[in-house]
């Protein structure tokens, strides 16, 4: 059978107009701009930007600006309060109040990025092979997070906690230890839903293998929601070492944060020393808000990326 | 209707200079921009348009059922004597499901997912008529029977998950029916549906609108459905009414070049692969921008310089004006597809099927089944037949289209095609090789050879990835070439999908849906395959891009030397791009043959029955066909009838069709085969279906 | 459906061992276990004894077995600080812990569901982000603060409320002292609620521009039944399920709530045995209260299938 081949006979038609047949691209800003775009319009999610941006600051320029002694206890300060001073007044071992939430805050803040950080990368990976693996080794993977799952943070924490000797670093660990179930389920879940996608499906076509699939096409898929999970799971962890250190289980000082400070200040409600019960606490609420707020900014953005149809 | 009756009747419905915006994130969609019409008592008003021309919005703006950020900002809408568009809440509320019923596109989620049928019938009826619970319910009944839901009693207390989609599309009608409205808005109501099951639905349609004298507005894409079913059409683009006459005015003489474009850029089911289908060029407007002139001028070859500048107005007299400066002239207007004079051209012939060269690609009895499984141990309690028992030939070269409804195993078959899934029994030989009998690294070795399409532009290209870089993704993958002749390689490609090479630097959300379709060929012939699967391949797409496409796969036919397997659902489609065409029901493969024998001379019921659901944008012949029932609804595909799967549907079953299969044979010469006892010949059904051929191909000449 | 409770009453279990194998793996992971299990004093003398009496000498996997025997037996272990058997000490503390999350979870719902549709029906509106801003925080204090701060109002400058929750054992304390009742369930009503609400309002968002709720409005009846009748219920199923595994988080809140009250209750108990490295009730409290959350999922899903059809009729 001959066909007949006429390049320049198809090629008319489509020159018949100056612009390509199939019309050109609309041009709009990459993924990211649009991402930003969608991000920066949530205004809760700027708050949320500007309040972590803020004690960033604070916590770790601050001490530079305000100096304290936050090592050595003074006891013939204890429980002063606020003056031109002492800012926010000095606690019960004399150290001052202002300067103390500064230097905390950078435990609370590490501890609360780092285990957020090392659980999302563990759960990540642990999801993904279990998704790609399948079969048995998936059953067995995913039944171990389900029983992760159904043992309540608080009460796994408590267990580990009396096992290990407080410590930033045992704190990271533990707090991923209970986290990290999370993402786990969701990369699982992300990879299994993607796995069906028609796109993967075309690269398979093309004879790729597993490995390029995983790598080029479903990580990256998987990111924007694991970024997401991230941010939130700051929030948690930044709690759940608070919840921590007033089950007495936290850093003991003179290292200091947060939480320790909180739940140590709570013994005075009933003495009316204030600056002792609110501003640890408001600390505390001010960043888990933010990175709930900018989660919350996150994936809304993160879904808008494939909204033109 | 004539003009003297219609203006014997009083109008029911006016809507005056409507305008509607939809405000969104970034912009404002001006969707309605200016509508005027009215639907006179006992008139069906068809409003056609494609996606984004505002007929939705229309439908919606009139029953006050917006979507969020929807707001009807100028305009009457007088029903009855009321302004709908100033009524407030309560009032509102009445009117709808009492004076005006809906009927909407989707009905697997049109119906809550959490409530008996029953119910959901009941609500309206206690709403505004009954308050006494057992009268509602001996009405629910009543209406059931009357949509025609078999067993309706049984059926009230079924939920919706329970019932078909042809099932729940009737019991969507029963709800809108439950209050006596004066007027059915009708919106897209068979577009979800099987041709077979759309036939029946738009008969019912029909028959409820006389018997219970109401008005219908239908909004609907498809001309054909606007034919056979339509008093007066109102054509929509961009947000305006371009056009409108009496239906078969409007069919005969065609004044707005869009309402022409339109027309011939469907493919016909009587009409054969000769000639290049007209398409529209370029793409709708973006309607948050402000407007200046006609909408279409920029995709019109007969907008001057005044289009660009004014605003046309529907001209013209009550029974057929147009929004055109220079409309269609009678002589243009006229025959079936006014705009063929501009592209006929000479098509390849199509390859003979007596071709004796070795077929590229045999099938040969596949079956693929999928376990239902049940239990802890997940038991397999049964199977899904997709593909059951399967064979036939593909020549190199050819094009063989494969048609059936939806649950027929077209696309299984196509995957396993190309290696996307195994089947279970039989072989699939390509070029000499069979692919059943290959190891994995084989099998991915093999792959460029063959390359699949798929219906979804927006899922088949990864959103993360740039065109450039995954179009070079096939030839990294076989590491053809190198980067210069990869880029190269691009570049033409693109040429030759109607693309510019700017193209890879975009994301594929910054392409329009046809556009992405484009760009998944591109990527196909990246690997230059001989065999191309194309499932669905523009069934997602919009008329005017569709003709494109359809286009565009046969160009590409020519220029790469292609094999196309095409499967889809729409008979049209695959009679334009097709040399050959199996049908498929349940899995199994009842009818092939070449289009001529397939499409001119049906040989299994079945195919008779599906030609003649299909719908002909042309009044005259839609209305004149000769219906084939195809009756009730599609059998689970876990326990397919014995014998004969299509005998529970068949209008000639007997007897022997439960105990027996039938088995693929020769009907009128060796190609044209069927799976039937009892074939139809020529004399029985062929005769119409050949009659309204011959005309189609007579007319053609024009 | 039969089939459907079978599967899942079966992957419930899975779990529940699976988390026995978890907790006992990491008791016995742990330095020193046996010692922890018999107190810092006790001398290498006892400490052998112990091992050899408790069979802590065999293989991991045959003192699993063991256990498990032991478990299934209704046998959790003996607290050597209490001098008294997990058992019964559980069984003294679970009936008003549960008294304390079921009230509080029970009336957050009554609350958290009108909430989160009002929320989702009123979107963007200022009412919309009042709500969603005050869950926000609610879901972001820690919970023993907003105790401590609620104690120092409630308790300590108005006098309304008891600071202490009820004391004694039984049930039958709390009900002899309600008001004592007040503030550490209002605690954990304020997380709860600003938890569900979010997840209702999200539901009820999704469950809005569903063509169904179109279909229902189209039917001209008024907006109050569509909401009820129609978005409610079909809001629910997302809920329910959510709530069920929750339910991790909802006892993590409880435990926290009965430290700052000093609420005489498992967790309290649990909180005790962590300071005083009571293995023995740590092992058995956080089977036990796992397996309440097993269980928990559980009738969640069960409400799940009497919430949807689709289930049902498998």
């Amino acid at each position: 059978m001959a066909t007949t081949r006429d390049p320049l006979a198809t090629r008319a038609l489509v020159e018949r107009t100056a612009a390509p047949e199939g019309g050109e691209a609309v041009a709009s800003r990459g993924i990211w701009r649009v991402i930003l775009d969608v991000f920066l319009q949530n205004r809760l999610a700027v708050v949320g930007v500007g309040i972590v941006v803020f004690f960033l600051l604070f916590c770790f320029v601050g001490p530079l600006i305000y100096r304290t002694t936050q090592v050595v206890t003074n006891l013939t300060l204890i429980h002063l309060a606020p003056s031109s001073q002492h800012l926010l007044g000095t606690d019960a071992d004399g150290y001052d109040e202002l300067g103390r939430l500064m230097v905390g805050g950078q435990t609370s803040l590490e501890v609360g990025l780092a285990a957020a950080v090392v659980a999302t990368l563990w759960g990540t990976l642990w999801g993904a092979v279990a998704g790609f693996v399948g079969g048995a080794v998936d059953a067995v993977m995913m039944r171990i997070v389900d029983s992760v799952l159904a043992i309540p943070p608080i009460f796994l924490l408590l267990f580990l906690a009396t096992a290990f000797t407080p410590s930033v670093s045992m704190l990271i660990f533990v707090v991923a230890f209970v986290s990290w179930v999370i993402p786990a389920r969701l990369v699982r879940g992300e990879s299994l839903s993607l796995r069906s996608r028609d796109f993967i499906l075309a690269v398979r076509g093309m004879g790729s293998r597993d490995r390029r699939l995983v790598l080029r096409h479903i990580l990256p898929n998987a990111v924007g929601p694991m970024i997401v999970y991230a941010t939130f799971a700051v929030a948690d962890a930044i709690l759940l070492v608070a919840a921590l250190s007033f089950l007495g289980l936290g850093i003991p000082p003179p290292a200091a944060n947060w939480g320790e400070m909180l739940s140590n200040g709570l013994n005075y409600i009933a003495d009316g020393w204030w600056w002792l019960v609110y501003p640890a606490g408001l600390c505390i609420v001010l960043v888990v808000v933010a990175f709930n707020f900018i989660g919350d900014a996150l994936r809304d953005a993160v879904e808008v990326r494939l909204q033109r149809r | 209707m004539t003009e003297a009756q219609r203006v014997e009747c009083t109008s029911l419905l006016r809507v005056d200079g409507l305008k509607t915006e939809i405000r969104q994130r970034h912009a404002t969609i001006r969707a309605i921009d200016g509508v005027s019409f009215s639907v006179a008592q006992g008139e069906t008003v068809g409003l056609v348009g494609e996606s984004g021309s505002g007929k939705t919005m229309t439908g919606l703006s009139i029953i006050g059922l917006l979507p969020p950020g929807g707001r009807v900002v100028g305009g009457r809408i007088l029903f009855l004597g009321q302004d709908l568009a100033r009524l407030p809440a309560r009032a509102m509320r009445a009117v709808r499901g009492s004076g005006i019923g809906v009927v909407f596109q989707d009905p697997m989620t049109s119906l809550n997912p959490c409530m008996t049928i029953g119910d959901q019938i009941v609500e309206p009826i206690r709403a505004h008529r009954e308050s006494d619970r057992k009268a509602a319910r001996r009405r629910a009944l009543e209406l059931l029977d009357l949509v025609g839901v078999p067993q309706a009693k049984e059926r009230l207390k079924d939920y919706p998950h329970q019932l078909s989609g042809g099932l729940r599309q009737r019991v969507m009608i029963a709800i809108a029916l439950s209050c006596d409205p004066k007027l059915l808005i009708a919106d897209e109501p068979t577009t979800a549906l099987d041709v077979t099951i759309q036939s029946e639905i738009l008969e019912l349609l029909g028959r409820l609108k006389a018997a219970l004298s109401m008005s219908m507005l239908l909004i609907t894409h498809d001309l054909g459905v606007i034919a056979g079913h339509a008093d007066r059409v109102i054509v929509m683009y961009a947000g305006r009414i371009v056009e409108e006459a009496n239906a078969s005015e409007l069919f005969a003489q065609t004044r707005h070049p869009y309402t022409g474009a339109l027309l011939a850029s469907i493919p016909e089911v009587d009409e054969g692969t000769d000639r290049v289908l007209y398409s529209i060029p370029g793409v709708p407007p973006d309607l948050s921008q402000d407007r200046q002139g006609c909408a279409f001028a920029p995709r019109c070859d007969r907008a001057t310089g005044r289009c660009e500048v004014d605003d046309p107005q529907l001209e013209g007299c009550a029974d057929h004006s147009a929004a055109c400066f220079n409309p269609l002239t009678t002589e243009e207007g006229s025959g079936r597809s006014p705009m063929h004079a501009v592209a006929v051209e000479p098509r390849r012939p199509p390859p003979s099927s007596a071709d004796k060269r070795a077929p590229l690609l045999v099938v040969d009895h596949v079956v693929k089944t999928y376990p239902v499984t049940t239990g802890v141990l997940r038991r397999r309690i049964g199977a899904v037949n997709a593909v059951s028992d399967v064979s036939f030939t593909m020549t190199q070269g050819e094009t063989l289209g494969l048609v059936g409804e939806s649950g027929c195993g077209k696309t299984t078959l196509g995957k396993m095609i190309v290696a996307l899934e195994r089947p279970d029994a039989g072989s699939i030989v390509f070029d000499g090789i069979d692919l059943t009998k290959q190891s994995n690294r084989a099998t991915r070795t093999m792959r460029r050879n063959f390359q699949l399409i798929f219906q979804d532009p927006y899922s088949s290209l990864d959103p993360r990835m740039r065109v450039g870089p995954a179009l070079r993704e096939p030839m990294v993958i076989n590491a053809i070439g190198n980067g210069v002749s990869r880029d190269r390689r691009i570049t033409e490609l693109l040429g030759d999908v109607g693309l510019s090479k700017e193209a890879v630097r975009y994301y594929p959300h910054e392409f329009s849906g046809g556009q992405r379709q484009r760009i998944g060929f591109a990527r196909a012939l990246t690997l230059s395959p001989r065999l191309i699967v194309a499932d669905e391949p523009v069934s997602a797409l919009d008329v005017s891009i569709r003709s494109q496409l359809l286009n565009l796969i046969k160009r590409l036919q020519e220029a790469h030397e292609l094999t196309y397997l095409v499967i889809s659902h729409d008979l049209s489609v695959v009679r334009y791009l097709a040399d050959r065409i199996g049908v498929m029901y349940l899995g199994k493969l009842v009818e092939i043959g070449t289009c001529e024998q397939v499409y001119g001379r049906p040989a299994h019921p079945y195919t008779a029955g599906l030609l003649a659901a299909v719908p002909i944008p042309d009044p005259a012949r839609e209305r004149a066909k000769r219906r084939i029932p195809v009756n009730g609804e599609l059998p689970s595909a876990r326990n397919p009838p014995s014998g004969c799967r299509f005998r529970t549907r068949c209008p000639r079953a007997q007897e022997r069709c439960t105990v027996e299969e039938p088995v693929l044979q020769a009907v009128s010469g060796t190609d044209h085969q069927a799976a039937c006892h009892f074939p139809l010949v020529a004399t029985d059904v062929g005769k119409s279906a050949q009659r309204d051929g011959s005309r189609a191909f007579g007319s053609d000449g024009a | 459906m039969f089939a459907y409770l079978v599967r899942r009453v079966g992957q419930a279990m899975a779990v529940v061992i699976g988390v026995s194998i978890i907790v006992f793996f990491l008791m016995h992971l742990l330095p020193g276990g046996e010692r922890a299990l018999l107190g810092a004093r006790a001398t290498p003398v006892q400490v052998h004894a112990f091992v050899v009496a408790n069979g802590l000498n065999h293989p991991i996997w045959v003192q699993y077995v063991d256990y498990m025997g032991q478990l299934l037996h209704g046998n959790l272990g003996y607290s050597y600080h209490y001098n008294e058997s997990v058992n019964s000490l559980l069984a003294a503390n679970i009936p008003k812990s549960a008294l304390l999350v079921g009230v509080s979870v029970v009336i957050a719902l009554l609350i958290a569901l009108p909430l989160g549709v009002i929320q989702a029906v009123r979107r963007n509106s200022p009412v919309d982000y009042v709500f969603t801003g005050a869950s926000f925080v609610g879901y972001s204090m820690p919970v023993f603060w907003l105790g401590i701060v609620l104690i120092g109002w409630f308790a300590l400058d108005l006098h309304w409320f008891p600071a202490e929750a009820p004391q004694g054992a039984g049930v039958g304390a709390a009900f002899s002292q309600p008001r004592a009742m007040v503030l550490p369930v209002a605690t954990l009503v304020v997380v709860n609620v600003a938890l569900f609400s979010r997840y209702v309002r999200s539901a009820a968002l999704d469950n809005l521009v569903q063509d169904y709720i179109r279909t229902a409005r189209a039917k001209g009846i008024p907006e109050r039944v569509v909401l009820l009748r129609h978005m409610l219920r079909n809001s629910l199923i997302p809920v329910v399920t959510i709530l069920g595994l929750s339910m991790p988080f909802i006892f993590s809140g409880a435990l926290i709530v009965e430290s700052v009250f000093n609420y005489p209750g498992m967790g309290l108990l649990f909180w005790n045995a962590a300071q005083i490295h009571d293995y023995p009730i740590l092992v058995g409290g956080t089977l036990v209260v796992s397996t309440a959350a097993v269980v928990g999922s559980l009738l969640a899903d069960l409400a799940y299938a009497a919430l949807d059809p689709r289930v049902r009729y498998v």
